[in-house]
């Protein structure tokens, strides 16, 4: 389905490091844009991704599920403050695979459109969109 | 507010969907006449489609005349391929980060 963000990359280090540069605090702000999180590995808790260049305001997040060192999922809110607010879901899986390769699958799901009542919103590249949506969706 | 997908999801719905496309407004027996379903049916069909924001109704006179909108599937499309660029880039960081020291 095209509302969901898949990406899957093989990151040659143990499955260990990688949940560690995905769940520790400080590490995250290394390689995510956002410079300050107070993110914790703990159901419930809630946290935001803060202070990103060319990046309006924050992300407020929820993590919904821990399962140390194979599954990570947390809320993903951002716009909150603007009217372009989106509310989906971040879920990494990490596999461990031969050679000190691990598996890193991404996704980000639950994309819905507020669907503005944006009268007279041009045609222009609508029907190529449809064509892209009909291979996407399952068939009837 | 339906989701917009669910909408979509449905061959009556996107064939519809195709009909205003091609058209600036269309009233109902005009879409009806193009289907093997009944009036009651394709009425239903769009309901839903405004429900979701992809259609918007206006009276016109004793009739009621459909136009596409197709902002909401384009507003989810933009934040997909948003976020496909973003999350490519920050792994591409954190792989950067995991080969070249440790951590």
């Amino acid at each position: 389905m095209s509302e969901t963000v898949v990406l899957d990359y093989e990151l040659k280090s143990s499955i260990e490091r990688v949940w560690h540069a995905l769940t520790d605090s400080t590490t995250l702000s290394r390689w995510m844009l956002f410079k300050s999180n107070d993110f914790k590995p703990v159901v419930g808790h809630a946290f935001q991704f803060s202070e990103a260049p060319g990046w309006a305001g924050v992300v407020d997040c929820e993590v919904i599920e821990v399962e140390k060192p194979h599954r990570l999922s947390y809320t993903w809110v951002s716009g909150a403050e603007s009217n372009m607010q989106h509310s989906t879901v971040v879920t990494w899986t990490l596999t461990e695979a031969e050679g000190g390769v691990t598996q890193l699958h991404l996704e980000q799901s639950g994309f819905r459109s507020e669907a503005k009542q944006e009268i007279g919103g041009a045609k222009y590249g609508w029907m190529s969109m449809l064509d892209q949506l009909k291979n996407l969706l399952p068939s009837e | 507010m339906r989701d917009v997908y669910s909408a979509v999801a449905d061959p009556t719905r996107r064939r519809l969907l195709g009909l205003l496309a091609d058209a600036d407004e269309l009233p109902l027996h005009e879409m009806t006449a193009r289907f093997r379903v009944g009036r009651t049916a394709v009425s239903k069909h769009l309901a839903i489609l405004k429900e979701a924001g992809l259609v918007i109704d206006r009276k016109a006179g004793r009739e009621t005349l459909y136009h596409l909108n197709a902002a909401p599937l384009r507003e989810i499309q933009e934040w997909v391929s948003f976020y496909d660029r973003f999350w490519t880039e920050r792994i591409g960081h954190l792989k950067d980060l995991l080969e070249e020291e440790n951590v």
